[in-house]
Parts: C-alpha cells; structure tokens; sequence
C-alpha cells in the first residue's frame, strides 16, 4: 500500500472521524521544508493528468472565509475551495506558523489530498508566499525598494526573520552587499491589497 | 558542446505565478503561450522562441545548447533533493537565466545545480519541494 494512499485515509480520519493528528509522525513530519524530504518518486496516487489542467490536489485563490480549521477560498479563475487545515498541516505565513494566523484576504496556495466530498485535505498551505525577480532602486535600514516589471514594490526587512543567500552560501543576516541597480529574488510575505513585501529570504549573486 | 543537447541536464528551477492570480501576479496574464496558471502543472522555458531567449540568455552563463522547445512540450522535472518528480508543459518563456549566471544550490545531500534553467508553477513546484524553498536543483528530462 503506498504511503499517499495511507496518508489519504490518515486525512479523511483526521477531518471527518474527529482523530487527533499527532504532528503526522506516522507518516514523517510535515513540517515545511522536512515535508518534502522523504517524498517519494511515485508519491501521487493520481495517475499522471494533463499538465495543462488544473491540479485537483492544489488550490490558489485568497481566503474569503474561515470556519474553525476550514479555509474558504476563491480561485483565481472563479472557482472555490474547501481546504481543511489539520494539527499535521504545515503552514507558512512569512515563517512556519499556524492556520490560527489565516486571515481573510490572505493569498493561499495549498497542497494536499482531495477528499470525498471535493474538499482539500491540505498536507502544506502557504499564505501571501510570493517569489519575485526584483530590481534594487534603494536601500534603507528597514526597507528595500523594487522595481518589478515597472511597477514598485517595497520591502520590509523584518527583525529575526529576513535573510540573504549569496550565492549559495548560508544564509546571513547582512543586508548590506545588497546594492542598488542589482536583481535579486525574494521570498516573502505580501502584505495584503498593498504593493508591500515583508521579506523572508533575498537571494542575490554578490 | 553543451551537455543541454542531450537532455537530461541538471539546473537550478524556481517557481513563479501566472494567471492574473492574487498579489504581485494580478497583472502578469497567461504567459507567453496563453495557457499559464499558476495552479496547473506547468513551466517557462528560456529557448520557448528566439524572442524569448533574446530575454533570458543562458548562454551568457555558459549554458549554450539548450535546445528550442515550443508551447505544450513536456519535461519530467526531478528534485535532487528528495527524487521526487512531476510532469509540467512549456507555458512561459522564462526564467531570465543571465540576471544569476553561475548561481548554484545545493541540497543536504550534498547534490547541486548551477543556473537558472527552469521556472515552475505553484502547483508543480509544490509536487517536488515546499514554495519556502524558492528555488532547488532539478534534474530536467525531455
């Protein structure tokens, strides 16, 4: 029996039969980065679908309602979703963090598995992430601002949690190699409705 | 001549959003072939067109060779991190290959890539790789 097989079943007990997920330590941590580690070549149970189709095992949209540990979401092309967040769920919201952190309005992006009744079980959900390919028109001690395709985008340097790789060596704290007139990517948090990143990690090749 | 002639060939991918989706992407439209969406299993590619590598250059990183592969063209992208696969169609041109020449990333296992080769939606990006990651080293079979 495949491991994506027990995991559906694990999910469908997890959401419907009131079972406490217990961190998914039976089927190896899903925490962020860790849920991907042990992820087998055949790890899909779907057999392999048009690529050009939407993925029944995702979802996009931004969040318009929150019931309990259920996400409501509106698709960019119209479509809902139901995507149902479990204790073994990992959630990113800038850093790892939970699904009490959701708000409406939030940018989501979700993996899991599609249940029965067409909601999604989510193994990840991923709030306001982006991944940007920016320009540097300047730097502030706080703040970064970005051209993006012509259009302006500002950053936020968050204490604690803001890293640059330079690279691809491990990430650092200093900022300061970052230079104007430069391109770099950056993972981080849009800030809902505004032209604001808060950033998690900016990769430049210094 | 460059390993890329005869795929499989190893580079880093990224993952970017299309389809007039939420945030920085409600403008970015359906890629250059018109069919991009951000949650469907799909991928930029930096020869799509001599328009689209005019953009993105790879040979200016040295990575001469890759061959002109048109919209709906399959790849089998692999994760040198953890083996896992996902099938994704041409919908974009892209990454811009030149902005990071020489880049490289690597996992803990101590397997690497170096360039920007490759650029996935959300949905096949998560298939192999959590989107925190931002970017990882693939294998890329035609």
């Amino acid at each position: 029996m495949s491991d994506n097989l027990d995991r559906r079943r694990f999910l469908n007990a997890a959401v419907f039969g009131g079972a406490t997920v217990v961190g998914a330590s039976a089927l190896g941590s899903f925490a962020p980065q860790a849920a991907f580690a042990g992820l087998r070549p055949d790890a899909d149970p779907h057999p392999e679908l048009d690529p050009s189709l939407p993925d029944p095992n995702f979802a996009e949209g931004r969040i318009t309602g929150i019931d309990g540990a259920m996400l409501l979401v509106t698709g960019s092309d119209k479509a809902r979703h139901r995507i149902y967040a479990t204790s073994g769920t990992s959630v990113w919201k800038l850093r790892p963090a939970t699904v009490d952190e959701a708000r409406i309005g939030d940018g989501l992006y979700a993996r899991g598995v599609l249940l029965g009744d067409g909601a999604l079980a989510a193994d990840a959900v991923w709030l306001n992430i982006v991944n940007l390919t920016l320009y540097i028109t300047s730097v502030g001690r706080d703040v970064i601002h970005f051209d993006h395709h012509g259009e302006r985008v500002v950053g936020h340097v968050v204490p604690g949690t803001t890293v640059a790789v330079y690279n691809g060596t491990p990430a650092v704290t200093d900022l300061t190699p970052l230079k104007v007139g430069t391109h770099v990517q950056v993972i981080g948090a849009w800030r809902p409705d505004t032209n604001e990143v808060d950033l998690a990690t900016v990769y430049a090749v210094a | 001549m460059a390993s890329e002639i005869d795929t499989p060939f190893y580079g880093e991918s990224t993952w970017f959003c299309c389809g007039n989706a939420w945030g920085p992407c409600g403008g970015t439209g359906h890629g250059a072939c018109g069919t991009c969406n951000s949650g469907s299993l799909q991928c930029a590619w930096p020869n799509l067109s001599d328009a689209c590598f005019s953009i993105t250059r790879p040979d200016r990183c040295g990575r001469t060779g890759l061959l002109r592969w048109g919209c709906g063209h399959t790849f089998q992208i692999t994760s040198r991190c953890n083996s896992a696969t996902v099938s994704v169609r041409i919908a974009d041109c892209g990454p811009q290959t030149d902005l990071f020449c020489g880049e490289q990333d690597c996992c803990s296992n101590g397997l690497c890539a170096r360039d920007r080769l490759m650029d996935l939606t959300p949905a096949a990006f998560s298939r192999i790789a959590s989107l925190s990651a931002g970017k990882i080293p693939v294998r890329v079979a035609s």
